[in-house]
This record gives C-alpha cells, sequence and structure tokens, in this order.
C-alpha cells in the first residue's frame, strides 16, 4: 500500500526507509516550488506559519493527484510546535478527498512509536519489525545529515563545485536505496572516500556565517535553502548545527547541556526549537564567525519569540545578525539581495579589521 | 487577607496576559501575604504604543499590549515586576503557547526593565489554574513562611469562579457566547469593547456558561495549546446550549494556535459564527458594521441557524 507525506528537505527518504522495512512504500513528495506555496497558502489559514503553509501545499498536491494515505513522522513532546496538532487538523482541512487518512508515526519512546505503528498497520507489526524499521530511518536521518552537511562544506572548500553537486545527487539516491543498517555503514563509508578524493581550493573561506533558525526551514532545500547554500559556493563557509535530524534525535540529556548554555537567556525553555537556535548562536559567537543568519517562516512562534533574545545574543558580543522571515511573500530575488548586502556588510568589517 | 501587615516592599504586575489568564490569582496571592501590589492601569492606547515601539513587528498583539504594561509598571515606583514564566501543564502534553511561555526572557531581551527587579517565577498548571510550587517560590523569595504562604493560596482558591460569566444585557435580545483567551475577553481595550458595543445593540453576552464548568486548560481536546483547548472546548459548550444564539470568536492578530482552530470552528459550529480578528489598526466602524450584520443575520433567520428558537 503507498502512504504520502510531506518533506522537510530529504526527511521523507528515511521515512520511506521506514516504511519499506514494513513492506510499504512513499510516493516521492513534490518539490517546493512557488506552485505549492501558493497552493498551501490557498488552504491554509493566514496565521499559520510559512512552514506549514508549505506543507499543506505538498500534501494537497498529492491528494489531487490520488494519493489518500498520509503517515508523517511527529511526536507529542514539548518539543513540539503546532505540528503536534497536525492530525486532526488535517483530517478538519482535507475531509472533502474521500477516504483520506492522517496516521502519526513516532513517538516519545519505543512503546509510543510501536503504538503508533501497530494503530496504522494493524496489531501485526512486531516489537522486532518496529526496531528494525526505527533503526533504518534514525541511520538514514543521521546518514541525510552528514551528506548535507559534508557536501555544503565541501561546496565552499572545493574546487570543483559542479563534481560535490554529483557526489550529493548519487549519495541520496545510495542512502535511498539502502535497505538496511549494515548497507546504510557501507554508503557511508563509499561517501567518505568520495568526498575524501575531491580536490580542494588554496584559498580559505572569506567568510564564516553559522546559520540558526526553524528546523523546517534549515531543512528545507528546494528553494530557500538552495539559495542560502549557494553562498557556499562563494567561497563562504556556512554552518548550521540543527534541522530534522536534531528534532528526531534530541532526548533530555542530549538537551540537557544546550538548556544549560542558554540559561541565561532562556529560563525553563521546554521547547527544543528555541533551545537550539539559541545555543547554537552562543556557540557560533564563542567560535568567532563572522555573522549570524537567523532564518525561520514567519508566523513560527518559537522562533519569532526568540528574535528578540538572538538581537540580545548579537548586540552583546558585536556579531552581524541578519534574521531572514520567510513568509507567503517570499521570493528568491528578494532573498539574494539581502544576502548579498549582508555579505558585503561582512566582508567590509573584515577588511578594515573590525574584530568580530 | 491573610497577612495585614504591609511587608513595605511593592510588586508591580502587569493588568494584561497572564493577570487576566489565571484570574488575578497570583495579585490575590501577594495580596494575602500582605504585599503592597500596583497592577497597572486598564490597556490603552498609551500603553500599548510604548510597548508597541519595542516589540517586534511579528510578535502577536496581546504581547505587546503585555510588554506595554511593564513598560509602565517600570517608570513607576516599585520594586519588583512579577512576570511569571508559566511551563506547562502538569501532564506534560498540553502547553502555553511559545511567546506566552518566554514573556520573562522576552521582557529581558528588549532592556524593558531592570533585569534584577524581574520577579520570575516559573508555574506549571492543570485543570484549575496554577499549581504550588510557582506560589512557594514567590513566597520563599520573599521571606513569607511556609504557613503564610498555604493561607494565601487558600485565599486564591477561595474566588476560584468569582468572575462574573454574562453580561446585564437586553434579555429579549440574542444571547450571544463570546469565546476567546481571557486577555482578549476581559480586555475591554484590547477586544475594542466588543461587550459593550454588543449590549447596545440589544444582546446579553456569556463569557462562560453557566451549566458547564470550563477550567483552564481541560484536557480531552487532544490539542497541544492550552488555551487553543480551552477555545474549543468553550466553542462546544456554547454550540450546544439552547440558550446560546450564536457565538462571537474573538482571535488576536498573529495567534498561531487560534488561528489553526478558527476553521475548524467556524466549519463545525451549528450555530452561526463570528470571527473577529483583533489587531492594533482596528477599526471601530468596521468592528460596528460587521456586529450589526451578525445580529440581523441572527434576527432574521433563527431557523436555519440553528438558534434556540429552531
Amino acid at each position: 500500500m503507498n502512504h504520502f507525506t510531506f518533506s522537510w528537505g530529504t526527511n521523507h527518504i528515511a521515512v520511506r526507509g521506514l516504511l519499506r522495512t514494513l513492506g510499504h512504500d512513499l510516493a516521492v513528495p513534490p518539490r517546493i516550488s512557488p506552485a505549492i506555496a501558493e497552493r498551501g497558502i490557498a488552504c491554509a489559514h493566514p496565521f499559520l506559519c510559512f512552514s506549514g503553509k508549505l506543507v499543506l501545499g505538498q500534501l494537497a498536491a498529492q491528494l489531487e493527484d490520488g494519493e489518500r494515505r498520509l503517515a508523517f513522522m511527529s511526536s507529542l513532546g514539548p518539543e513540539a510546535c503546532r505540528c503536534a496538532d497536525t492530525s486532526d487538523y488535517l483530517q478538519s482541512l482535507f475531509s472533502d478527498y474521500g477516504g483520506f487518512s492522517a496516521h502519526r508515526l513516532g513517538g516519545g519512546n519505543f512503546a509510543g512509536a510501536l503504538v503508533n505503528l501497530r494503530s496504522h498497520f494493524g496489531p501485526q507489526v512486531r516489537r522486532r519489525q518496529c526496531f528494525k524499521a526505527y533503526a533504518v530511518f534514525y541511520g538514514k536521518v543521521d546518514l541525510l545529515y552528514k551528506v548535507d552537511k559534508r557536501c555544503t562544506r565541501l561546496r565552499c572548500l572545493s574546487s570543483v563545485p559542479e563534481q560535490v553537486r554529483e557526489l550529493e545527487r548519487e549519495a541520496l539516491e545510495r542512502v535511498d536505496r539502502a535497505s538496511g543498517p549494515f548497507a546504510l555503514w557501507r554508503v557511508s563509508r563509499w561517501f567518505d572516500r568520495a568526498a575524501a578524493r575531491l580536490p580542494l581550493r588554496e584559498e580559505p573561506p572569506s567568510l564564516r556565517i553559522g546559520i540558526v533558525g526553524g528546523e523546517h526551514i534549515l531543512s528545507e532545500l528546494d528553494s530557500i535553502m538552495a539559495v542560502i547554500k549557494g553562498m557556499a559556493e562563494r567561497g563562504i563557509l556556512l554552518d548550521w548545527r540543527s534541522g530534522f535530524r536534531m528534532l528526531a534525535r534530541s532526548t533530555e540529556k542530549t538537551l540537557a547541556p544546550l538548556k544549560d548554555r542558554c540559561r541565561q537567556y532562556l529560563q525553563e525553555a521546554p521547547s527544543t526549537s528555541e533551545i537550539f537556535s539559541c545555543a547554537h548562536a552562543l556557540d557560533f559567537v564563542s567560535e568567532g564567525y563572522d555573522g549570524l543568519l537567523h532564518i525561520y517562516a514567519f508566523g513560527c512562534m518559537p522562533q519569532t519569540a526568540l528574535k528578540p533574545i538572538l538581537q540580545r545574543i548579537a548586540k552583546g558580543a558585536g556579531v552581524p545578525l541578519l534574521s531572514l522571515s520567510i513568509g507567503d511573500r517570499f521570493a528568491e530575488e528578494g532573498l539574494e539581495g539581502r544576502l548579498e548586502a549582508f555579505i558585503d556588510l561582512l566582508d567590509a568589517r573584515k577588511s578594515q579589521g573590525v574584530l568580530t | 487577607m491573610v497577612n495585614t501587615g504591609s511587608s513595605g516592599t511593592r510588586i508591580g504586575i502587569a493588568r494584561s496576559i497572564l493577570h487576566y489568564e489565571f484570574d488575578g490569582a497570583i495579585a490575590r496571592f501577594l495580596e494575602a501575604l500582605g504585599i503592597d501590589v500596583v497592577l497597572s492601569p486598564p490597556t490603552n492606547q498609551e500603553i500599548f504604543q510604548a510597548g508597541k515601539r519595542v516589540v517586534i513587528d511579528e510578535l502577536c498583539f496581546p504581547i505587546k499590549i503585555f510588554v506595554g504594561h511593564v513598560a509602565y509598571l517600570a517608570e513607576r515606583d516599585v520594586d519588583r515586576i512579577l512576570v511569571p514564566v508559566v511551563v506547562g501543564h502538569e501532564n506534560n502534553h498540553v502547553f502555553p503557547c511559545h511567546p506566552r511561555s518566554r514573556l520573562a526572557d522576552i521582557v529581558r531581551a528588549l532592556d524593558v526593565c531592570d533585569s534584577k527587579r524581574l520577579l520570575a517565577p516559573a508555574f506549571r498548571f492543570d485543570r484549575d489554574g496554577l499549581s504550588a510550587e510557582g506560589f512557594r517560590a514567590i513566597a520563599t523569595e520573599l521571606g513569607a513562611s511556609e504557613r503564610a504562604c498555604n493561607e494565601a493560596r487558600e485565599e486564591v482558591r477561595r474566588h476560584i469562579g468569582d468572575h462574573p460569566s454574562s453580561s446585564e444585557g437586553a434579555q429579549d435580545g440574542p444571547t450571544l457566547g463570546l469565546v476567546g483567551h481571557p486577555y482578549v475577553v476581559d480586555d475591554p481595550w484590547a477586544n475594542n469593547h466588543v461587550i459593550r458595543r454588543l449590549e447596545r445593540l440589544g444582546c446579553r453576552v456569556v463569557t462562560n456558561p453557566e451549566t458547564v464548568q470550563i477550567g483552564y486548560a481541560p484536557e480531552g481536546t487532544g490539542l497541544h495549546f492550552a488555551l487553543a483547548a480551552r477555545t474549543v472546548t468553550l466553542a462546544r459548550a456554547f454550540d450546544r446550549d439552547p440558550m446560546i444564539d450564536g457565538i462571537v470568536f474573538l482571535l488576536p492578530f498573529n495567534c498561531g494556535p487560534d488561528g489553526d482552530i478558527a476553521r475548524h470552528l467556524t466549519e463545525t459550529a451549528a450555530k452561526p459564527m463570528l470571527t473577529l480578528v483583533l489587531d492594533e489598526l482596528q477599526s471601530s466602524a468596521g468592528m460596528i458594521t460587521r456586529l450589526e450584520a451578525f445580529i440581523d443575520l441572527l434576527q432574521r433567520a433563527p431557523v436555519a441557524a440553528g438558534g434556540r428558537n429552531a
């Protein structure tokens, strides 16, 4: 039986790996495009965050193509934003499509994940199957993150960025095809060797920019982040430490040191999205990055509440901060213009010897 | 009052989001401890502008009002300004929206007042409202004994449910259920005096159904956000109540959780429902026209609308 889902960048590959382990498959979500954004804007409430509108646009397009069985990965933990309410909301929104059903995968722990899988696929799902499905899912999440990070870094450092793009494309195909933990390990080794063979530029990066923001936007790759990551090929080293992987992988244990780092700025912070962005911004500042880029969806509550706090961090450290709120009127040209102005500012500061 | 002697400490409380949300419980607690509480005045244009000047545009309308109240208190003779940090439900499944849980951090980041003046105890909540630990933290911070704290909490509990549930409007006109977050329903400036305007149009306005105890953060809706759960529960109770002819939903600008449920409520309510988006550009003329049109609709088609005359 086929399923469909929305995509935060490449995360659908991990969801598909989970479903295939259970004998099912997943349709490839449509790429984020202006048409998809318009489709989402048309069916969403104006106050829904822009990420939510992109998600709805992807879902509506697939429903129109005849897909009916939505499987989505979401938890109900304190890190969840309004997407935690997604299931009932989607049922109400897409009730006109006969046969539409929305099923949450994932859960706060193994037992919760098993309950969700059984509610979706039936009581025949065994514990062992659940374990293997999640081993594949998390293995793919980790490998997809590694490929994305390493390739973005190589687009800055390598003298042949077109080969980096080709490597990334092939790596994603291999991750998608890998059917178990051992196959994933082999893909990981192949990727490491292929990446190590790429020739590097002689000159160091001209600037280092740390990126923080909403996980959905940071994981998006087709439009917004394609423009942002395009900066890498101009010799700018981009770094981000959040995204879908952090959401999927976070536990109270891994969050504790981040919460501790943010204590001065976030009192009793329950939400991981804010903790990631705040802690990583503090890291980038302490590591001497030339600038901070805060990118988030308009209407994203955690990131909007965090914006004045990031401004305070940047001001205190004397590091330029560009906050990019991506909303309904988003255009790639406008985004490029703002980024160029920001890069010019950072270049000027650096060439004039302004300490950052 | 438990402790009639004044401690000499003056604590400012913003007459805004959390004060309305928890029905003045913290102010009542402090007064019972003998603390001199300075409540900021009802919201007005000057207070709102003070908040708007410093708060980023994208944050919701009530946050701007709240920060305006804190800015007002920062200019007054108060020793501390109390901005509670509301963390989440005791069940760890229901939470306040992110900006509301970050009020103290936002106030600090915006330098609205000296951080040392800020008193920001963490609270959790349950169906009945704020739970004990935050009250204990305040009492400890202010040097009050455990006994005084318990007695003051008892004083708070005695007043739960004191809130008036309906207006004194005309008895022969339509009866309307008003849903929305307490800090817009109970703040006349924020809601552009909607209750008064409806009363002038001959309506009786009910803000809490007398037959059903809604409580704070009702469980069982499956929703993640406490006040969205309350809004849905309240709207459904009004929808079932045969005495209610129509529902008016107050939606503050850029409120994510209630924006998400607005369409669901409109589509699933059997009774006519009017959604009014409240923002800083609100026009009285526009609001009056919409209210008049809604009342006309109720009076002309009660049978089709499913009202009490149906």
